[in-house]
């Protein structure tokens, strides 16, 4: 895979006014990634989002796609599906994702032919001719999908693209983000609220908040980093006895017991005392039955980013 | 550009195909032609109850008594009172009572004094109001009466002879200049085509500020513009809903000529050419429609008019001043997210059209006023004025230079109005007042 980031934002600043809706932001989006955007609202999602669409550009900094300045001719390897969206009331489905299709630089012929293949795909065919006032919120969410995807861009972005979605057809879509990953090699970035996409989708994220990124990198990496070295532990022995062994070694951050002296500990591991040296150790006091790295859910992840960040921001 | 004309494709061909669209642009001269007919038609069918108008001369003034049967009149001039189908006179010495009128089956009464030789003026009653074609035909048939005693008895030359010597003068104005003959004949004409264009810009401005109502409010232009620029859909906008516009102006230019040729067809295979020259005692006995319009004193000016030149610059003023105030609307579009936001703001922008075509009614009286010249030059009102200006002959450097000025302001207003539009068009939740709209004018670009 090519080392070039598909996206890079460069110390991007965008004002309204005396509002800062973005201060000074850097980011990396690695190709063929499912790079995640999160953060609360107002926190300048959309207004990074509606940069990277091309429908507004930055006061300051700089963007570069695929190691290019940003510029009209990236419109045709760009797809965009808004938070908020509609369809032409006017015009019927198959012609309206025709006339995205072309405006996207697609041929008619070979538009006409993708657009068969997806209409299938997501099971929407024979809705060619359906007027729009006659969808439902998932189809017409369905087609605006379609719509998005269908020029095969290399970039892809997604505003919140499971909002309105029924189980079923999110989980459709999202096996659709993913094929598109893998067999296209698409980069996809993809805004969102819900954590549980984020943990099944993404392979990195970035954290906006007030305008400002306060965190960034691979989910995996971000979890290890969250888990700030806690492990479960279970076993079957003494509590107190194993407590008193442990001394300053590890930090005992919770405990269960389950009676017949089984019990359930979280522990804070310091980077110095790798996992294996420590087992050894355990296995040597108490009668182990497991050990796993502590799970650790996105939401923790930002909790305790956010938490970070207000911590030592005075302001 | 080829993406520009995607756009323009969509806009244009999405109101064009509209059944709405096709039925008024097909049927609105026939509608047009229509309601006149219907005009004409409820005017001949009110006639249709024939009227019977009882004459009563007491002295036999225009009678005389028929010999033998005691009480029947018959007028002495028979051909002053023709046979119609919608009139019938009789005659009689003694007026009737009311009640006796109100009884019979006349309609209305006529009594005839001596003084009418002189004041040329007679009472008509009736029960129910006579139609006006039955009134004049009864003031043309007494007149004529009267006017045979009057020259019998004034002098010696007989009645025919009189009347081959009556003379009525017809009044044909020229321009010294440019030759124009008959403007205020003509200035109609422009009224009708400006009174044609304040209503096209304004149904097909007012799309245009729906379609981006639309747009704006289901969010569609998000997509659009990380394609197009706001500014270029924008204009796509405006140019697609004005071609919408032209399209329709000259289907209708068409549909016309075809019905005032198929009208003239009809007139002259039907006969009733002939009826209207005689309705109207036309000296040219012609049954050539056209010979017939041309020889007409106010329809004559039909062929006088320069339908090309005019429907042209029509087409070119038209083009112009929608986008002039297209573009105003486009902004307002933009700047709201329902339509009963924009009414704050659509008055103002709508001021100068409605002066325009409202202030039109004193340019036809005088098309070379002060103030028709200052309304041919201000491109606000320019579209609408010169209209009636073309149509009654204007130099050619005025049209010229009033073109400039609209092309001009077009421009700059095309380029301002994208600026509120870039901006407007992705605000959400509040409405701006108009101090800040103009502030948006001074925002960086993109």
């Amino acid at each position: 895979m090519n080392d070039t980031p598909s996206l890079e934002l460069f110390e991007v600043s965008k004002r309204y006014g005396t509002h800062v809706a973005l201060d000074d932001v850097s980011l990396k989006v690695p190709q063929g990634s499912v790079f995640g955007l999160l953060g609360p609202n107002g926190a300048g999602k959309t207004t990074l989002i509606r940069m990277v669409a091309g429908i507004t550009g930055p006061d300051q900094g700089s963007i570069s796609f695929f190691g290019e300045p940003m510029s009209g001719e990236h419109i045709s390897a760009l797809g965009y599906l808004p938070e908020e969206r509609g369809l032409y009331k006017n015009m019927r489905v198959g012609e309206q994702a025709m006339y995205f299709a072309r405006l996207r630089g697609m041929g008619k012929k070979e538009a006409e032919r993708e657009l068969t293949d997806w209409f299938k795909r997501l099971e929407v065919d024979g809705w060619w001719d359906k007027e729009v006032a006659d969808l439902s919120k998932g189809m017409a969410q369905k087609i605006q999908f379609i719509v998005a995807v269908l020029h095969k861009p290399k970039f892809l972005i997604l505003d919140e693209p499971l909002s309105g979605f029924d189980p079923i057809n999110a989980s459709r879509i999202r096996a659709e983000i993913n094929r598109l990953r893998d067999e296209f090699g698409t980069t996809i970035l993809l805004s969102t609220h819900d954590m549980s996409s984020v943990d099944e989708l993404c392979d990195h994220v970035a954290l906006i908040n007030n305008g400002k990124k306060i965190l960034e990198g691979p989910v995996s990496a971000l979890r290890e980093n969250a888990r700030a070295g806690r492990i479960e532990l279970k076993f079957r022995g003494n509590l107190i006895g194993f407590t008193a062994a442990l001394g300053a070694g590890a930090i005992l951050h919770d405990a269960l017991s389950h009676g017949d002296n089984i019990h359930d500990v979280v522990l804070g591991l310091p980077p110095s005392i790798p996992i294996e040296q420590f087992l050894k150790w355990a296995t040597s006091e108490v009668d182990v039955l497991s050990c796993t790295p502590k799970a650790v859910s996105m939401d923790e992840v930002f909790l305790h980013a956010v938490n970070a960040v207000t911590n030592t921001d005075p302001s | 550009m080829n993406r520009w004309l995607i756009v323009v494709g969509r806009e244009y061909m999405t109101r064009v195909r509209k059944r709405a669209f096709i039925i008024s642009t097909l049927l609105g001269p026939f509608l047009m032609v229509g309601v006149i007919a219907a005009i004409l038609f409820i005017g001949v069918s009110s006639t249709e109850m024939n009227s019977k108008v009882l004459i009563v001369d007491h002295n036999n003034l225009l009678t005389y008594t028929m010999p033998g049967e005691g009480d029947v009149l018959l007028p002495s001039c028979p051909e002053c009172f023709p046979e119609r189908s919608f009139l019938e006179y009789r005659f009689a010495s003694k007026v009737l009572d009311t009640e006796a009128f109100l009884e019979s089956d006349f309609t209305a009464m006529i009594e005839l004094d001596d003084g009418i030789m002189q004041s040329a003026k007679a009472l008509l009653k009736y029960e129910s109001a006579a139609p006006m074609k039955v009134q004049s035909a009864v003031k043309r048939d007494l007149g004529e009466a009267i006017e045979r005693l009057r020259v019998k008895s004034e002098s010696t030359l007989d009645y025919d002879t009189y009347k081959k010597l009556k003379v009525r003068i017809g009044l044909v104005t020229q321009n010294i200049v440019t030759e124009d003959r008959n403007i205020e004949n003509k200035s109609a004409i422009g009224f009708a085509f400006s009174a044609f264009m304040f209503m096209f810009i304004m149904i097909y401005g007012m799309h245009v500020m729906r379609g981006v109502i639309e747009e704006k409010s289901n969010r569609i232009v998000e997509v659009v513009i990380s394609v197009v620029k706001p500014e270029h859909l924008m204009g796509a906008k405006i140019a697609g809903i004005g071609l919408v516009g032209l399209t329709q102006i000259l289907v209708w230019a068409l549909l016309s000529w075809l019905l005032f040729l198929g009208f003239g067809v009809y007139a002259e295979t039907s006969g009733l050419l002939l009826d209207l020259m005689g309705e109207q005692g036309s000296q040219v006995a012609s049954t050539d429609f056209m010979t017939f319009i041309q020889s007409n004193e106010e329809l004559g000016v039909l062929l006088q008019v320069n339908w090309v030149m005019m429907l042209g610059w029509c087409a070119f003023f038209y083009l112009a001043g929608f986008a002039l105030y297209a573009s105003l609307f486009a902004a307002i579009g933009a700047a709201v997210e329902q339509e009963s936001d924009a009414q704050y703001l659509l008055l103002p922008a709508m001021i100068p059209l409605m002066f325009s075509y409202v202030v039109n009614i004193f340019i036809i009286e005088s098309p070379d006023s002060t103030l028709a010249t200052f309304c041919s030059f201000f491109p606000f009102t320019s579209p609408i004025t010169m209209m009636v200006k073309l149509s009654v002959g204007v130099p050619w450097w005025h049209v010229a230079v009033s073109a400039i000025i609209l092309v001009m302001t077009v421009l700059l207003l095309v380029k301002l109005a994208g600026k509120i539009y870039r901006t407007g068009i992705l605000m959400y939740g509040k409405k701006p007042s108009l101090r800040e709209m103009a502030r948006w004018l001074m925002y960086k670009n993109r």
